[in-house]
């Protein structure tokens, strides 16, 4: 299923590259009025081909590890490597959601199910309701104000980049001097023993990473809660606790359980859609990750880079669609797949 | 309802049945609603049965203050966009792109011409505001209507006639499930123009594959009762049996996941604008806090907007969860 889903993905984002209205070439060309030099540059990247050459050379190219070169954000640096540069940063800022949140939506929601209408649970379902309706740009927003610019207790850009705020401060430590990086920021602070690195990077991640956590939470709470509240109606609650079982048990083993399946969905789900970056999140914090890029490449119309962004993501999201699978069969084992 | 009503409603009929009700048409709506009204015995049954049920579940459960909560937030938005050039003396000209307010400071602090200060160019926050909540109930209606609508119609097709017609359909739908839906609005809408209407219907085309597959699974458990086979066998036509019969029968969880829907909508779009690729030349919420967010002299104009996002999406979630409570008498939330 995987391969022909990506042919498809290749020609459609092929198609869409191709009705774009953005030109890249007046982009990068900025300033030139010359119709000759735009000219000369539209013949030399194969504007007049037919377009079954170029849909030819772009699956050839593809399929054999080129996937072209940055046109306007970078100057000629090759997409392959624009993704290697910036996939760790958004895998760095969602590395902390998608291990805590899972784990903490579940628990709130079991704690909002089981203490049903006190006040426990009013308190836990206000939190989610606020983290699920309120836009995640706007909370965003807010703590950077709240804490970056109010309190001064972290910084509201984001890693060592300029930024739009000109009184952003940078950061404050260089990067570890050595040859060999991994782009993992705390990572490598490991790797070359800077504690300086590292703090400067944890305090820039901590306000991005609070906020996806939230907003992550909030969907699977609600999920958690009505899934388990409609199991705790089912007559094999009952049974189970007339036969005597004790109240942690009939939680844990059986109403969990069952509760968990249409949660799961959302968590892979979620999973894998936090590993594409969260754009809103990154364009706030100004996080130059994936997100960022992809808006920033959609604005310049750097359709290179948008192609290699969209195959990748949706490798990811095909990826996460067969661990679902995977996963189905583990927690329910009623399901297979023959 | 009460027994003095329904007395009352018997002594109508056998009253002056036509000109009476025409008169007092407002206090007759409530009957329209007891199927079979026009009949006194079947009313004085319909009575007896209802005295055994003994209270109208659905609307009490319905009436809950959380879904109040709701509603009362839907019809505050609703205000803002159908009185807006009362509660504004600004026209929506004066506030978007083209026009830019002579003498206006940017960003400015909120005083008596200004009661929340200005945003970027100058405009007015509160007018952007209020022109905005015609924006958004836009955002929250065209673009769930489009996706539910084609979702109700391929679903039911794609249910009903089985076989090569819902293979090529149930593929599609993974195709689509495999690209990453908020990717392909933000590539999608830049491409194809940034009007309004455009970024609307590109939205709710993208998410009508969610609802297809919604809509198959539950066409299918309507189509194996029983009355569709009565249907088929009296010799209903194709069409007919799915859009008279199978459609009205498994339309209610549409209806909910429509609030859902409209909620999940609002977010995104304001998002899409957040990032900068709304339309210019409407007053939208998203682009409020998109133009406020790098500076920090006028907080408000970041503030009000994501506030009033928020009031609408939580609006709709709630009148949603209201409605699933007492809709769908298997979940009990």
């Amino acid at each position: 299923m995987i391969i022909p889903m990506l042919i498809l993905v290749l020609t459609f984002a092929w198609v869409l590259s191709h009705m774009m209205t953005v030109s890249p070439i007046t982009n990068k060309l900025a300033g030139l009025v010359d119709a000759e030099v735009i000219q000369a540059e539209l013949e030399r990247v194969g504007y007049y081909d037919p377009w079954y050459v170029q849909l030819g050379l772009y699956y050839k190219n593809f399929f054999t590890g080129d996937w072209g070169k940055s046109y306007v954000i970078r100057d000629q640096v090759p997409v392959i490597d624009v993704i290697l540069e910036i996939y760790p940063r958004t895998i760095e800022l969602m590395i902390i959601p998608i291990v805590l949140s899972p784990f903490l939506a579940v628990k709130l929601g079991l704690s909002s199910a089981k203490h049903k209408d006190k006040s426990k649970d009013i308190f836990i379902r206000a939190l989610a309701i606020f983290g699920a309706g309120f836009p995640v740009f706007w909370i965003a927003t807010l703590l950077q104000l709240t804490f970056g610019y109010y309190l001064e207790i972290f910084t509201y850009g984001a890693l060592d980049f300029p930024v739009v705020f000109a009184n952003t401060p940078g950061m404050k430590y260089p990067a570890p001097a050595g040859r060999f990086k991994t782009g993992f920021r705390i990572i490598d602070s490991f790797l070359y023993n800077d504690q300086l690195y590292l703090w400067d990077t944890l305090i820039r991640l901590i306000l991005p990473a609070l906020c996806v956590t939230f907003v992550s939470l909030a969907a699977i709470t609600r999920q958690t809660r009505s899934s388990m509240l409609d199991v705790l109606d089912q007559d094999y609650i009952r049974t189970a606790r007339a036969k005597g079982v004790i109240e942690k048990d009939v939680i844990n083993k059986h109403a969990l359980r069952n509760a968990l399946l249409p949660t799961s969905n959302l968590i892979i789900g979620g999973t894998a859609t936090a590993l594409l970056g969260s754009f809103f999140i990154e364009v706030t914090f100004d996080y130059k990750g994936f997100g960022y890029y992809m808006v920033r490449s959609i604005f310049l119309g750097d359709y290179l880079v948008i192609n290699g962004l969209l195959v990748f993501s949706t490798v990811i999201l095909l990826t996460g669609t067969l661990v679902a699978d995977v996963m189905y069969t583990i927690i329910d084992p009623r399901i297979t797949y023959t | 309802m009460t027994e003095q009503s329904y007395k009352k409603a018997i002594a109508y009929q056998e009253q002056e049945p036509e000109s009476y009700r025409k008169k007092h048409l407002k206090r007759f709506l409530k009957f329209y609603l007891t199927p079979g009204w026009r009949d006194p015995e079947f009313l004085s049954q319909e009575y007896q049965i209802d005295k055994i049920k003994s209270k109208r579940r659905r609307f009490r459960r319905l009436l809950r203050p959380l879904t109040l909560l709701g509603i009362v937030m839907i019809i505050f938005i609703l205000i803002l966009a159908v009185y807006t050039p009362w509660l504004t003396p600004y026209t929506i000209d004066e506030l978007t792109i083209p026009y830019i307010p002579p003498g206006e400071k940017p960003f400015d602090a909120p005083s008596a011409v200004h009661l929340l200060g200005t945003t970027k160019y100058g405009y007015d926050v509160l007018a952007r505001i209020i022109w905005g909540a015609r924006t958004t109930i836009l955002m929250a209606l065209i673009p769930v209507s489009i996706s539910i609508g084609g979702g109700l119609i391929l679903g039911t097709i794609s249910a009903y006639f089985g076989g090569t017609v819902d293979y090529l359909m149930m593929r599609f739908v993974d195709l689509m499930y495999g690209f990453p839906n908020l990717v392909l609005v933000i590539i999608l809408v830049p491409i194809l123009g940034q009007q309004l209407f455009t970024s609307l219907v590109i939205y709710g085309f993208l998410f009508i594959p969610y609802r297809i597959r919604f809509m198959r699974s539950l066409a299918l458990q309507v189509k194996q009762l029983e009355f569709i086979e009565a249907a088929k066998t009296g010799g209903a036509q194709k069409f007919k049996v799915m859009f008279k019969h199978i459609i009205p029968n498994a339309i209610s969880p549409m209806v909910i996941a429509f609030f859902g829907g409209a909620a999940v909508a609002v977010l995104g779009l304001a998002g899409l604008a957040f990032i900068g690729f709304g339309d210019p030349t409407v007053a939208s919420w998203g682009t409020d806090i998109n133009w406020a967010r790098a500076t920090f002299s006028n907080v408000n104009a970041a503030f009000w907007p994501g506030l009033l996002i928020g009031i609408t999406s939580i609006g709709f979630m709630l009148v949603g969860d209201g409605l699933r409570d007492a809709l769908d008498p298997r979940l009990s939330l």
